[in-house]
């Protein structure tokens, strides 16, 4: 039997001898579609990060800088923005980018059978509606927008937006239907088993942006070191830490109450890193309880920040109650202050507010690896010190979602996707909610300043208007903003550099010995 | 001669007759299956338009996808339409992926399929033979060490039994893959190599189950006087045993077999979660978990007709053991 078996796992090790090189990833659910920024997800977007890149990108601090770009003018107007391309970019298929291609991209893009995500934003009456794309000359490409927006360049940087990808039009058939994702990105696509796994190859005449080697978020050096990536799809926790100790798996996201015993094993590191995402209390504000400024402010210094983060991310995030995220570079000396930890003062607002121990409830989901439940049941028992009758309410994550829709909650204890401008940010939780119900914030003020921080593009300016936001939010305290997102990732000894960035894996600049 | 063939023509008729009652009677379940599956998974709370567009979607975003998914129907509408299509073979399309749900479910439940196949096979092999000798050596070390051991796999949750074989013999011993799957299809030894972890941990769960089904089943029979009177005849304990005793005992294991592969068939998302195998049961929670109703309708609809379908297999070969079946 013995013999048997060390027989199969010689073929074992012979079947995977031809992948050896690859990066092997684990990711929680397959592939939507290989179609950048139409059919997506978080995890989409994470494979279709390594193979399309767009004109501009985020760096580490959430600036848009140039990619497929040399250089992004904009008119004293706002309203014309010049991309003059890089000569060296070409497409996997191997024709070089040029500004034709990135005309025909936009007008796809713009078209709506495409069905592209953001079409909303950039159409007539979005954020940043364009009325024009055309290329005056073989490599400049000019856009003009209805009106000027500061975040135009940040939507179309955007993982939602499919990073606004530009695709060789080799990647759609004939009769208009998408065949593959002929990218200019580090790797290429190359085979998809449904509910298995992705795997890209390495593109060999990728030219990387120069940045000695370094990467910087979505620009910067992005050199693929490894022959190929597999994104294995594998929804159990557990199969997944036994992955990571075989060495089946280089890297994945894990459980952060595997860190002691990742930090203990010789064979594993384990990788922290903050990104832009929220983890907060989100407030409906329109509740007969909580629409009472008083009773939110009560919850908010109920809380001990720094204990209850820390117990929620076990130890790897940092107190934040500023919906602009720290590694930002508006996040500055205002949007560090919070609301103190105050029991007494928290008891006087709930006087104040006319509270009579009416029940509150939290609303919290189990899901993957979010602090939603944990969260809610520590500011449960510091809420209750203060006289705040709390209820938890556990439910899946599609009725979570359908709650928060319908506006019907009081509290739920919610995580939000990185979004790296705070004017985007400000977005998923600010505005009229007779439109929008899921909308937490309807304050005309509040309303106003993110409006303004979606035109306003001088970076001081917005700082102001950030600022300004900050403080009327500590004043109402519309939701409850405990810490930002922390990515814990495990991965083997022989991986080299630095494999997740804002909750996605990106592999460039990322090799295995 | 001539008689002969019209005995052989009219067992033919009658099975036929057998076969499309059975099948007759099934229409009525499967008719009931898909309407309770259809209104149960839409009285769910969850949005399949708002999950599908994720955060950034506007409230009339939403109610666009939702007229394009056909889901701002009312829900007689949307069941006569998709009934309708699904009596022509068109089983709709995934909501998530846009995939056609019926290539979608068959290539899912074969991967099912090629593990619970082989898994209950050896079940049987090892439990049945275990079940009658503990029954024939009932109240000794023999009867109670295999009745204990049944006992205790039937006790053992499958994802907890599966985890334990996966960190010994993939972890520890490094002799069978940790994660991954390959089709048999593709690559047979390295497809095999796949299944062993999956396989184990299904047949030793099942073979608890099956051990005391064959145990009990065996000592009815023993105790029956057509036994006594064998024995009184002279004959070998293994002739009474295989030839007396197990024909007339395997029954009602048959049956359990039967409805074990059906429920099978339909029902290991945890072993297929745990071994990330791309398998039916997978399929479904995933489905649920997204709201894709297409998907979960056509996965619960095939799981069904597949159990239908098990059990008059079983039912079809049961005259092997017991022909008294053919002549009711």
């Amino acid at each position: 039997m013995k013999k048997l078996l060390l027989a199969g796992a010689a073929l074992l090790a012979l079947a995977n001898a031809s992948v050896a090189r690859d990066i092997a990833v684990a990711q929680s659910s397959d592939l939507r579609s290989a179609n950048p920024g139409v059919n997506r997800d978080g995890n989409t977007d994470g494979v279709i990060l390594h193979i399309v890149e767009g004109l501009v990108g985020y760096n580490n601090s959430g600036e848009v800088k140039p990619l497929l770009a040399k250089s992004v003018d904009m008119s004293a107007d706002g309203l014309t923005y010049t991309f003059k391309l890089r000569a060296d970019v070409k497409f996997h298929n191997g024709k070089p980018l040029t500004a034709d291609d990135v005309v025909w991209n936009w007008t796809r893009y713009l078209k709506p059978d495409t069905k592209w995500t953001c079409l909303s934003d950039f159409a007539k009456g979005g954020a940043a509606a364009v009325t024009d794309v055309k290329a005056t000359d073989a490599s400049t490409v000019t856009i003009t927008l209805e009106k000027p927006s500061a975040v135009f360049l940040g939507l179309m940087s955007r993982p939602e937006c499919g990073y606004t990808g530009m695709i060789s039009p080799e990647s759609i058939a004939a009769d208009g239907s998408f065949l593959k994702p002929i990218g200019t990105g580090p790797f290429m696509w190359d085979e998809w088993k449904k509910g298995e796994y992705i795997h890209l190859k390495k593109f060999a005449d990728y030219a990387s942006p120069a940045n000695d080697g370094k990467p910087d978020g979505m620009v910067g050096s992005k050199r693929p070191l490894a022959d190929g990536i597999k994104f294995m799809v594998i929804p159990d926790p557990s199969t997944i830490k036994a992955g990571l100790e075989s060495g089946v798996l280089d890297t994945a996201e894990v459980s952060p109450d595997l860190i002691p015993e990742i930090k203990a094993n010789p064979k594993m590191q384990l990788i922290v890193a903050r990104n832009n995402g929220k983890n907060l209390f989100y407030i409906q504000t329109r509740d007969k309880v909580l629409s009472n400024p008083h009773i939110r402010r009560a919850m908010a210094m109920a809380l001990d920040l720094d204990e209850l983060v820390a117990a929620a991310s076990n130890g790897t995030g940092e107190a934040n109650g500023s919906m602009v995220s720290q590694d930002s570079v508006y996040f500055d000396e205002t949007q560090k202050k919070r609301l103190p930890y105050d029991i007494e003062a928290a008891k006087k607002e709930l006087a104040a507010g006319g509270y009579k121990g009416e029940p509150i409830s939290i609303i919290a989901n189990k899901r993957g690896n979010v602090p939603s439940f944990p969260a809610a049941v520590m500011a449960q028992a510091m809420m209750q010190q203060a006289g705040l009758n709390i209820q938890i309410e556990v439910l899946d994550y599609a009725t979570q979602v359908d709650r928060r829709r319908s506006g019907n909650y009081q509290v739920i204890s919610q995580s939000v996707a990185p979004r790296l401008d705070p004017a985007l940010m400000y977005s998923f939780y600010v505005g009229d909610k007779d439109k929008n119900a899921s909308l937490m914030w309807d304050d005309p003020k509040a309303v106003e300043l993110m409006k303004a921080a979606y035109v306003e593009a001088d970076q001081s300016k917005r700082q102001k208007l950030f600022d300004e936001f900050h403080e009327l939010m500590l004043k109402e305290m519309p939701g409850i903003f405990l810490y930002d997102m922390v990515d814990v990732w495990g991965a083997t000894k022989t991986l080299k550099g630095q494999p997740v960035w804002q909750s996605n894996a990106r592999l460039w600049e990322v090799s295995v010995d | 001669m001539v008689s002969e063939e019209k005995a052989g023509a009219n067992r033919g008729d009658k099975m036929l007759r057998f076969i499309l009652s059975r099948l007759l009677m099934a229409l009525p379940t499967i008719a009931l299956v898909s309407v309770t599956v259809f209104a149960l998974i839409r009285f769910i709370p969850g949005d399949p338009a708002a999950l599908m567009l994720g955060d950034m979607a506007q409230p009339d975003q939403i109610a666009a996808m939702r007229t394009e998914l056909g889901l701002d129907q009312s829900l007689p509408q949307q069941f006569v339409i998709w009934a309708g299509n699904v009596l022509q073979g068109d089983f709709g399309r995934s909501i998530v992926n846009g995939e056609a749900v019926l290539p979608l479910v068959a290539s899912r439940f074969l991967v099912s399929a090629e593990i619970v196949v082989v898994a209950v096979l050896l079940a049987s092999l090892i439990a049945v033979p275990a079940g009658v000798i503990a029954a024939w050596r009932q109240n000794s070390f023999t009867d109670l060490a295999l009745v204990g051991t049944a006992t205790v796999l039937l006790s053992i949750p499958t994802f907890w039994l599966g985890l334990l074989l996966l960190l010994f013999f993939g972890l520890s011993l490094g002799w069978l893959p940790v994660l991954g799957y390959v089709s048999i299809g593709d690559n047979l030894a390295g497809g095999l190599l796949y299944l062993v972890l999956p396989v184990m941990t299904l047949v030793i769960h099942e073979m608890g189950v099956l051990i005391r089904m064959a145990r009990a089943s065996t000592l009815e029979v023993l105790r029956l006087d057509y036994i006594t009177h064998a024995r009184a005849k002279g004959l070998s304990e293994s002739a009474v045993l295989w030839r007396h005793t197990f024909k007339n005992a395997f029954g009602p294991t048959w049956t359990m077999i039967g409805l074990i592969l059906g429920n099978l068939l339909g029902g290991i998302a945890v072993i297929e979660t745990v071994f990330t195998i791309p398998g039916l049961g997978r399929l479904m929670v995933d489905s649920i978990f997204a709201r894709d109703y297409p998907v979960i309708q056509g996965c619960l609809l095939f799981v069904s007709l597949s159990y239908v379908v098990v059990n008059l297999v079983i039912d079809l070969l049961y005259p092997l053991f017991d022909p008294r079946v053919v002549a009711e």
